[in-house]
């Protein structure tokens, strides 16, 4: 049986017991509120990763692009325990045994959103963190969500880094928050008629962030990469290699797919569900994807 | 002077026969009363009967009129005792004769003395024949629904007038002569085909899965990529009824009026698409005198349900009972009636309130908590009783016609019926000896071991299936049962690989909801 979040202890943090690069933040809070295991070590290599709350596939590439290569360099990850985005990273995280810190908009017992529970019990049990300036009980408000943002940006030592954004959003502020705690921002291009990619744009555009497209951007140094495994490549079928490179340029629907190939549709179907046994492709809203 | 005329009423789908004693007493005051739980609509018959018979230019006699429905505790609704009651009144005051042989009259009046369109004549006629009743007077307009059935003479009325000319044998009305079912039920043309509608060739291929099966069908998709269209050509698809299907279906149509003037049994399969303000009662049925809802309107065919989030909880967790049983049971105040249900189920979603989510060209403007709102309705025991789950993304029309003319592609809906017939027939003699089994969506899992048998690397597949997606026992089953009409389509004895390969593509997926 896992303990639940609850049966953990919420203990609080006084400032002088901070790690350094928070210590210095404009408005710092007077104490901290957490659940976990505190450890000052682990914030000393640490990154945040924000971005919008309608999170397309797009960003669910990025960020099970990214996390697993920023986990495998020894990163701790901080974010805001928001939909989205920031749930996509505190699962992967938790999915890599990772250690990540979660920065709440409310009170450490006031569980928000409710989706989020039993991702609460498995941070903690991955060694991760759940902190938040306010009290137990505080409800999450309006306001209280950017005013943690300067938390999630304070944490970390590598920087900020922006996965989807529109642009009127709190990934900008937390952006323009780090920006001002002279952090460094990070931020992945998205495409351009995408709305969720324009606040990322607009940053990379006006050179408040640093475009980047892998982990060795954010760290710039020679980092440790999960190698792409090829040997299923080997054990495709004639069809299966076919559907393949098409997946390869551009996702697309079984009947495009039997339309270019030529075939039934019974046909790809079936061969479809035999890539997706071998983990060679995923479908989501119709549409076959190829697993990166 | 006391007459008895015999007629009708009905109860959820059972007819019973009902005595309509007409006494015109010679003392007492001038007036007019009907007894033996008679509904409002049977209390107005007074004034209909009274103008009837005076502008049919015969006299209303001015005595003591009592009308007694018997027996007299079953409740009684609806205006079909006009004809019955009038046809008391004038054979109580003057030298009309009723036929020798026991008659049932039926119908509601017009003021002028004409018949009107009135309903459950199909059930009236099917309770004569039983019964050995000979000769039924029916309105003209649906006279027809009574047709079909044998050795009764069905005589369709105009008008009061011309009704007293037959009994009087001034003129007599000719009997309907008897429509052979097989004839009727032969002729059928679907009103939407296959091949027009444009891509959605993997829908298509969904759909006739599910109608060789009978399995339901579950679509997800924004607005406009054709899941009304896809659903609305499903009829077309369907085996054509028998003849034993169509006289079931004509009940339930004969007794909510469903059926047009001039109609006779149904011989198209029933598509239902009711709207999703439709409430619970609507959908399953009910009421203090029970009527059948959607779900037993759609019996033998599909029911429909778009916006499938939208309706109440309520009414979709009604639902369950229907599709796992094949019929409901109502219990009123009045009584229990079973109303048979055996539909194809086909649910339509967006895939957001807004519809656009995972839409390229247009954005979506839900927030996350909306969406996961929505798509907790989906959850739970209904979406885990249906088979088949479906994505039906919008088609890129341009990428769809550019190689290719579509025309050449596009099978039409005849051809696709020959092999969902061909399937329907394996399945029929497979389940020829148990009963409650018509098709493979209907097997209980007793009968999967039995029926589909699995070669060993469609075994292997499948569990590494389970394995690797999760899948629970129940969607365990669904997948066997989808893959032996996946055979059956391909008339393969054997369920192999590629038939459970394929089946695996319309499982229900987790993250879809």
């Amino acid at each position: 049986m896992i303990k639940s979040w609850r049966t953990w202890p919420i203990q609080k943090l006084e400032s002088s017991d901070f790690p350094e690069q928070l210590k210095i933040i404009k408005n710092c809070p007077k104490s901290l509120y957490y659940r976990g295991n505190y450890n000052k070590n682990i914030f000393d290599n640490s990154i945040s990763i924000v971005g919008s709350r309608n999170i397309t596939r797009y960003g669910k590439e990025i960020v099970s692009k990214m996390v697993p290569d920023l986990l495998l360099n020894k990163l701790c990850i901080i974010s805001g325990f928001m939909y989205g985005v920031d749930c996509e990273v505190h699962n992967k995280c938790v999915e890599n045994n990772g250690i990540t810190v979660a920065v709440l908009g409310g009170g450490l017992d006031y569980l928000s959103p409710i989706e989020n529970d039993s991702l609460y019990t498995e941070i903690l049990n991955n060694n991760g963190l759940v902190v938040s300036e306010y009290e137990p009980d505080f409800k999450p408000t309006l306001w209280s969500f950017p005013q943690r943002n300067r938390i999630v940006s304070g944490l970390s030592t590598v920087g900020v880094l922006v996965v989807e954004a529109g642009i009127k959003s709190g990934s900008l502020i937390t952006a323009r928050v780090g920006d001002e705690q002279k952090k460094k921002i990070f931020a992945v291009p998205g495409p351009i008629n995408s709305k969720t990619s324009e606040g990322t744009n607009y940053l990379i555009k006006n050179n408040l962030a640093k475009l980047v497209t892998c982990v060795e951007d954010i760290l710039e140094r020679p980092v440790l990469n999960y190698k792409q495994e090829n040997i299923f490549i080997n054990n495709l079928s004639g069809l299966e290699l076919e559907i393949f490179n098409l997946l390869h340029q551009d996702s697309l629907t079984i009947d495009e797919l039997s339309l270019t190939l030529n075939l039934s549709v019974n046909e790809i179907s079936s061969t479809i569900s035999l890539m997706s046994l071998k983990g060679i492709t995923e479908e989501e809203l119709g549409k076959i994807y190829l697993i990166n | 002077m006391l007459t008895k005329v015999y007629s009708v009423t009905n109860f959820g789908l059972n007819a019973t026969d009902v005595e309509v004693e007409v006494n015109v007493a010679d003392k007492g005051f001038p007036g007019f009363g009907i007894v033996g739980l008679a509904s409002k609509a049977v209390e107005e018959t007074k004034e209909r009967v009274k103008t009837a018979i005076i502008n049919s230019d015969i006299e209303f006699p001015n005595s003591k009129i009592t009308v007694n429905l018997a027996p007299a505790d079953l409740p009684k609704d609806g205006a079909c005792y006009d004809l019955p009651i009038a046809i008391g009144i004038i054979t109580a005051t003057s030298d009309v004769k009723l036929p020798q042989e026991k008659s049932f009259f039926f119908g509601e009046l017009s003021l002028d003395g004409s018949l009107r369109h009135t309903k459950g004549v199909f059930l009236l006629a099917v309770l004569a024949k039983e019964t050995g009743v000979k000769n039924v007077f029916v309105p003209r307009l649906c006279a027809n629904e009574a047709s079909v059935i044998e050795d009764i003479n069905v005589y369709p009325v105009d008008s009061l007038k011309s009704l007293i000319r037959h009994l009087k044998k001034e003129k007599e009305i000719e009997p309907l002569n008897t429509v052979n079912t097989d004839d009727v039920l032969s002729d059928i043309k679907a009103d939407f085909d296959f091949s027009e509608i444009l891509g959605q060739e993997q829908a298509k291929r969904a759909l006739e899965i599910a109608a060789a099966g009978g399995h339901n069908v579950f679509m997800m998709g924004p607005p406009g990529s054709g899941k009304t269209m896809l659903s609305r050509a499903m009829t077309g698809i369907l085996p054509n009824l028998t003849e034993r299907e169509s006289l079931e279906v004509t009940k339930i149509f004969s007794i909510t009026g469903n059926i047009p003037a001039g109609g006779s049994i149904i011989r198209n399969r029933p598509f239902r698409s009711p709207h999703h303000t439709t409430s619970q009662v609507g959908l399953i049925g009910g009421g203090s005198n029970p009527r059948p809802g959607e779900v037993s309107l759609a019996h033998r065919g599909a029911l429909f349900l778009d916006e499938f989030p939208e309706f109440s909880r309520n009414t979709l967790e009604a639902l369950k009972q229907p599709l796992e049983d094949g019929y409901v049971s109502i219990s009123r105040a009045a009584g229990s009636v079973t109303f048979p249900a055996q539909f194809i189920l086909i649910a339509a979603a967006n895939p957001c309130p807004c519809g656009f989510l995972g839409d390229l060209k247009k954005e979506c403007k839900c927030n996350a908590h909306q969406i996961i709102n929505y798509k907790k309705k989906l959850s739970g025991p209904i979406m885990d009783r249906i088979d088949i789950h479906l994505n039906v993304p919008a088609v890129g029309v341009d990428k769809l016609m550019i190689n290719k003319s579509t025309d050449l592609l596009a099978e039409k809906s005849s051809e696709i019926k020959i092999r969902v017939a061909r399937a329907r027939s394996i399945q029929t003699k497979r389940f020829k000896d148990i009963s409650n089994v018509h098709c493979n969506a209907d097997m209980k899992n007793k009968h999967l071991k039995e029926f589909s048998k699995l070669s060993d690397s469609a075994n292997l597949l499948l569990k590494q299936a389970v394995n690797k997606f999760g899948l629970s026992a129940r969607t365990y089953f669904r997948l066997i049962k989808v893959s032996r009409t996946i055979a059956d389509l391909a008339e393969s004895e054997e369920i192999t690989e590629t038939h459970v390969a394929e089946a695996l593509q319309y499982r229900i997926r987790n993250n879809d909801y």
